[in-house]
């Protein structure tokens, strides 16, 4: 009798665990809309010239996730910017770049692209903030930093 | 009424003769009696091969229980894991900075310009190397200031890095790349 409640008791152990796995991946394979979409960040520094910048993304609303970060328009900016590979898969981003060089952007120009993925229906919105810019010498500058959405 | 009827007839009369009973008696007569000596032995004997079995038979019982429900919960444990979800991203810096030792500008806060300030000082040291020392090279005189991020004995590109990943990891309150 023992024996008999002791092979229940481990099917039971086992079949449980299983079908509630096999139960977990049928809700996933139920997935919501998913696609992907770029995120143009946008600098506007003035008559001065770019030469460091970091600011900071967040999700405000929508499901988001950042998968891969890409350099700016301009050449002093168009390697990959530095940004933090926990990142990646969330819905947060600190991103900055610099360059030491003579030539420098001036007025609005593009200095990241984030690739996101975007998922359900929501269209997602985002905050947007500028920890800082600067000039060639390194010293703060006024910048005003948009985003455009796209396709 | 049948023969067959007649087999399971109640009413049959099942009653033995008192002759027959008499002699099956003799026939079956215990013809020697055992002692009880013989007896108690013969249980003892019995009580000490089979009461060992018995036991053996009772741990095996535990010990496969035991097993069973091991197996059960190493298995339940498995399946817990969730194994086929992917690690998350990793930072590729293992090396633990200390927030302060990257705040090159000494204004409290860790950001990119504390990683442009440090490479625009080793391209200044580079340009006059001559000046900043004869004897020790740009990167031996740029460590004296305390910028070796990494410690490797040069002050280089590769402490900048760390300095601009510090600047832009989510959890800086740690502090650690």
């Amino acid at each position: 009798m023992k024996e008999i409640t002791a092979i229940i008791l481990m099917s039971i152990s086992i079949i449980v665990p299983v079908l509630a796995q096999q139960s977990e991946q049928d809700n996933e394979s139920v997935q919501p809309k998913v696609r992907f979409a770029p995120l143009h960040i946008y600098l506007d520094s003035g008559n001065k010239s770019l030469a460091a910048y970091q600011f900071e993304l967040k999700a405000a609303a929508g499901q988001i996730k950042i998968v891969g970060v890409e350099g700016g328009q301009h050449a002093a900016f168009k390697e990959a910017p530095y940004y933090d590979p926990a990142a990646l898969a969330k819905d947060h981003i600190i991103i900055a770049a610099f360059n030491t060089g003579s030539e420098l952007p001036k007025g609005r120009t593009r200095i990241a692209t984030i690739h996101l993925q975007i998922i359900g229906e929501a269209e997602p919105d985002y905050e947007l903030k500028l920890t800082v810019a600067a000039d060639a010498d390194a010293k703060e500058i006024p910048a005003k930093i948009s985003f455009e959405k796209g396709e | 009424m049948t023969n067959k009827n007649r087999h399971f007839d109640e009413d049959l009369d099942l009653k033995v003769s008192p002759k027959l009973s008499e002699d099956l008696n003799t026939l079956f007569k215990q013809q020697f009696s055992v002692p009880p000596e013989v007896d108690r032995a013969i249980i003892d004997k019995a009580h000490q091969h089979l009461i060992p079995k018995h036991w053996r038979h009772r741990i095996f019982h535990h010990i496969s229980l035991w097993r069973v429900a091991a197996a059960a919960a190493v298995i339940i444990f498995a399946f817990s894991l969730n194994l086929t979800q992917e690690p998350g991203p990793r930072t590729s810096r293992t090396v633990l900075v200390k927030a302060q030792a990257v705040d090159i500008d000494e204004n409290g806060r860790v950001d990119i310009l504390d990683a442009f300030k440090l490479a625009r000082h080793i391209e200044s040291a580079e340009s006059t190397k001559t000046k900043l020392s004869p004897v020790l090279s740009t990167g031996q005189a740029l460590v004296k200031q305390g910028w070796d991020i990494n410690g490797d004995g040069l002050v280089d590109r590769n402490d900048v890095d760390l300095v601009a990943l510090s600047a832009v990891r989510l959890d800086k309150n740690k502090g650690v790349l």
